[in-house]
């Protein structure tokens, strides 16, 4: 099983090139390959969603994605959201601080990739998209009801930020 | 010196409170939003091994013979380890009742699907994962018990041999003239009720890393463990080592709920590393292995009650007969989830008799572990729906009937027939206040007019008792001894006047460390971002239990406050010398030592530490040169149980009502919760943020347990669900986004007047949904009384008739 491939990603915006198993998943790659702790694995079957990263700028499933199959694709992380020159928060891990959108925060980074995309393509969704863009996560702590809270701030936010 | 540890916020020496009361952002977020924190996975340690694990496909079957050399050859592997290592090394872990304990691995025999044969240790996850494919085990299978109605029959098989039966325990306990008020009742009203199998499901599943070390004879876990000091006792004792020889090094996890597990993996783990040579192995169970046979399933009931009532709705007497399926065994303390009703068994209500007979039964299907709530969940689900079915056959309004019943406010401290007393409340102020927010007329109202339209719309007003703050006493019926459950910190200073606080335990998601910021900074008087909360390893720490039972805010809140007397009691000792005043003059308040008679002459708390670490010359006799302090909070005069399980076991008794409106859909038996209030009191909110998040979580789990979530297993006792496809977690689109307020009464007893609320959500809204569903079903004359509520469950119901007809 040990026969390798090349690949060359960039993950937040790094060159990676590295020698991969085929078999080896995307999220096993970014986390113990790339040493990106902050995506992280819950069910490792595609339910829960806690592994969500933007692969060429859309959301996906690091658990069921090969790390070959990412193979000269941009992938976006939790990690690139802080910004990295003043580690001040991104608008929405800031929104998820302030609305007490998380509890254990085993689950946030894969809901805040997946408001990244969604706020990216929408930034001024109504509840029921909020809702239609989240249900591919699951929170076992909070009710959800905090994170919808989140994410209305961090629309609110980022929309005022553009304009401002 | 006799430390008063204050139940009210304004009690502390601050004139203005900034943190305690107030949802203040949490300290534990910056770094897990910012995907920086070391839960257990992220962690690598020179030279690490993978463990993987190979489990049992049978429910019950001996083992003939274990063939580990093809494994041992493979790429990678370093060791192997099989039921007769774990012989060698190990003894069952200890159990409540005793003697029901099962090895870390299968010794001889298996007794249930997915409890480890053998496991693995390679270079990688990878490659061990291979490695189990390599290992060959021959079983000979045997008859399984399914559940405890095969367990209980004559000439059944038995799980554990060496006992000779499947009955772990039977009890029956009798609270007050349970028969006379049965003899004397106008209306009996009773009903059985099934609860299936939940279970926790935290979104990390549990994982350790351990480390034999082999000259010392040690052992060091790093993991994701809930309850440290309890975690390294259970592993001293199963794998024979002193427990001064035990570190558990926890790390945050990614949520608990009671479920997280992790004896048998830190077990398994530590032994790879024994044979390894001691290098450190990894162990992370996956979501199938967790969904198999993981620390989490919890409460599998068969329940037979019965409510005694009088003509004009007084309930004057609870019979309860249960019999719970606790698995293989009772390594997870499963078992303590019958006892824990006690603390509340009568809910919210004046019922003068009770009746409890228990019968805990081993089955093949895995053993149960705790889940939020810990067993009154299904409790206050079988009490609750009585009430509604009283109501009901006496036309009477739950509400209203519920009303008549409550414990009123000037009868606290109440103490229930089962023995514990609760603190205070206001079950009306929360009832009223709940009917008022969910416009109850109007939801009558709006029920009417669906009715008249033929549609199934139901209304559930359930309230609920939530004992708050656990202690051991309350589980003296199967047989865990003591009374007094410890919660240790240290409070330091350092010269600049920054404040460091060592717990015994780590991040779960409640937001303690919050908790604990706020209570200390308010009480010293400085800034929250001059506190940093951290976590001691279990051989450092003072003793602790950490999160669980509904008591660590209150009890780390507890914990604070001592040290922080005993450190204003030190630093007014140190400022009376240094100032030549009596030290009776001296009072800290607003975050300075000053003379109460010349407040201009005082100190800063860092002017105090830096003396005091610095300038030993001018310390006064009998001061160390050291600003610290530590306290190890219990809940106040606890006792010991009786003979009928009788004490003051739980400290707090929070109470909510919930109001639910649902509508099944006559098509697809799905429900639909179409509003949701709640009203709690749970006291002093020590973070009203926090407190929320509590709730409108524990109403996400209730939501699950009534309507989709349950571990089904076959007729041949295989479990069905090993994936969340087949085990229905709920998701935004399933839970109500409510509708909540509260009303404050707080606990006299407890630190800051702040009562358990961990709890309490998960407590009641099970019930609340099954009732609105029963309610909307009685115009059909049928009834839901088992658990989930699926839509499966209910379509079969509401097709029943044209089934048979059919």
């Amino acid at each position: 099983m040990s026969s390798k491939q090349r690949i060359e990603v960039r993950v937040n915006g790094t060159r990676y090139v590295r020698e991969v198993e085929a078999r080896l998943t995307l999220a096993d790659f970014l986390r113990h390959e790339l040493s990106l702790g902050g995506t992280h694995v819950g069910c490792e079957h595609g339910i829960c969603g806690a592994c969500t990263v933007l692969i060429n700028d859309q959301s996906a499933r690091s658990c069921l994605t090969l790390a070959v199959q990412a193979d000269d694709c941009d992938i976006t992380t939790v990690e690139n959201l802080r910004n990295p020159e003043t580690g001040a928060l991104h608008p929405i891990q800031q929104s998820f601080v302030d609305a007490h959108g998380l509890q254990c925060g085993f689950c946030t980074p894969g809901f805040m990739m997946t408001t990244l995309e969604l706020l990216r393509e929408n930034p001024d969704p109504s509840d029921e998209q909020i809702k239609e863009a989240l249900g591919g996560n699951l929170c076992r702590c909070t009710g959800y009801q905090s994170i919808m809270d989140s994410v209305r701030l961090a629309a609110q936010r980022m929309k005022s930020s553009t304009l401002g | 010196m006799a430390i008063e540890i204050h139940t009210l916020p304004e009690h502390m020496p601050n004139d203005a409170l900034r943190y305690v009361g107030k949802p203040v952002n949490r300290v534990e977020d910056p770094a897990l939003v910012s995907g920086t924190v070391q839960f257990i996975d992220n962690l690598s340690l020179p030279g690490m091994l993978h463990c993987a694990i190979l489990r049992s496909p049978h429910p019950h079957a001996r083992i003939v013979s274990v063939d580990v050399s093809a494994a041992l050859a493979a790429e990678g592997v370093v060791a192997v380890i099989s039921g007769e290592d774990v012989k060698r090394w190990c003894v069952p872990g200890f159990t409540a009742p005793e003697g029901w304990g099962n090895y870390c691995m299968a010794v001889d025999k298996v007794r249930f699907v997915g409890e480890p044969v053998a496991a693995v240790a390679a270079t990688s996850r990878y490659l061990a994962e291979d490695a189990l494919e390599l290992l060959h085990i021959e079983y000979e299978t045997l008859t399984p018990v399914c559940n405890p109605e095969q367990a209980m029959a004559p000439d059944a098989p038995v799980v554990f041999e060496e006992r000779g039966t499947n009955v772990m325990l039977h009890r029956d306990y009798t609270w007050g003239e349970v028969d006379r008020v049965f003899a004397e009742a106008d209306h009996i009203i009773s009903r059985r009720f099934r609860w299936n199998r939940v279970g926790a499901n935290p979104t990390e599943t549990f994982g350790c890393i351990c480390q034999w070390d082999l000259a010392d004879n040690s052992l060091t876990c790093h993991g994701a463990y809930q309850t440290p000091r309890f975690m390294a006792i259970g592993r001293a004792a199963s794998l024979q080592l002193p427990a001064n020889r035990v570190r558990i090094v926890t790390h945050p996890q990614g949520g608990g709920f009671g479920g997280k597990g992790g004896p048998r993996g830190t077990d398994i783990a530590a032994l790879l590393s024994r044979k390894s040579n001691g290098r450190p192995v990894k162990y992370i169970e996956d979501r199938m292995e967790y969904l198999l046979a993981g620390g989490g399933q919890s409460w599998d009931r068969y329940y037979d009650a019965a409510l005694a009532v009088k003509a004009d709705g007084t309930v004057t007497g609870f019979r309860v007969h249960l019999v719970d399926d606790q698995g293989a065994g009772a390594e997870g303390y499963g078992t303590i989830s019958a006892a824990k009703p006690l603390a509340a068994f009568t809910g919210n209500y004046r019922i003068e008799a009770a009746s409890y007979d228990l019968t805990l039964v081993a089955t093949n299907r895995a053993p149960t572990y705790p889940y939020r709530g810990y067993g009154p969940p299904p409790h206050n689900l079988v009490l609750e729906s009585l009430m509604d079915c009283t109501a009901r056959e006496l036309g009477m309004d739950p509400a209203e009937l519920r009303r008549q019943n409550f414990i009123r406010p000037e009868q606290f401290p109440y103490t229930v027939p089962s023995g514990n007393e609760y603190d205070s409340g206001n079950y009306e102020a929360v009832l009223d206040r709940v009917l008022e927010i969910a416009d109850y007329p109007a939801l009558r109202a709006r029920q009417a007019a669906a009715r008249a339209e033929g549609r199934l719309v139901g209304i559930g007003v359930v309230g609920t008792v939530e004992p708050g703050v656990f202690d051991w006493n309350a589980y003296a019926t199967v047989g865990v001894p003591g009374v007094g459950v410890p919660e240790g910190v240290k409070v330091g200073l350092d010269v600049f006047g920054n404040v460091s606080v060592a717990v015994g335990f780590s991040l779960q998601g409640q937001g303690q460390f919050t908790v604990a910021a706020q209570v200390v900074a308010d009480y010293l008087g400085v800034d929250m971002a001059q506190v940093k909360i951290s976590t001691a390893s279990s051989d450092v720490a003072l003793p602790h239990f950490g999160q669980g039972g509904s008591r660590l805010g209150v009890a780390v809140t507890g914990a604070i406050l001592g040290a922080c007397e005993k450190l204003n009691a030190m630093f007014c000792k140190v400022v009376a010398h240094v100032m030549q005043a009596p030290e009776e003059s001296i009072v800290l308040r607003n975050g300075r030592l000053y003379r109460v008679d010349a407040p201009e002459h005082g100190m800063s708390l860092a002017e105090i530490a830096g003396l005091m670490l610095s300038r030993s010359d001018l310390l006064p006799p009998g001061v160390e040169p050291c600003p610290e302090a530590t306290y190890v909070w219990t809940s106040p005069n606890r006792n010991a149980p009786d003979d009928q399980g009788r004490c003051r076991s739980y400290l707090t008794a929070a109470n909510a009502t919930h109001v639910a409106l649902v509508e099944i859909d006559r098509d697809t038996g799905r429900t639909h919760i179409l509003d949701y209030c709640i009203v709690d009191d749970c006291g002093t909110r020590l973070n009203p943020a926090n407190v929320e998040g509590q709730l409108q979580g524990g109403v996400a789990q209730g939501v699950g347990a009534a309507l989709y979530e349950e571990y089904v297993y076959n007729d041949e006792c295989q479990p069905l669900v090993s994936t969340f496809v087949d085990y229905l977690m709920p998701t935004i689109h399933e839970v109500p986004m409510t509708r909540k307020d509260h009303i404050v009464t707080p606990s006299p007893v407890s630190p800051l007047g702040a009562k358990g609320c961990g709890e309490g959500a998960m407590h009641t809204t099970p019930a609340t949904i099954l009732c609105a569903i029963n309610d909307a079903l009685a115009p059909l004359g049928k009834e839901m009384l088992e658990t989930p509520a699926s839509p499966h469950r209910l379509w079969k119901l509401l097709h029943e008739d044209q089934a048979t007809s059919a």
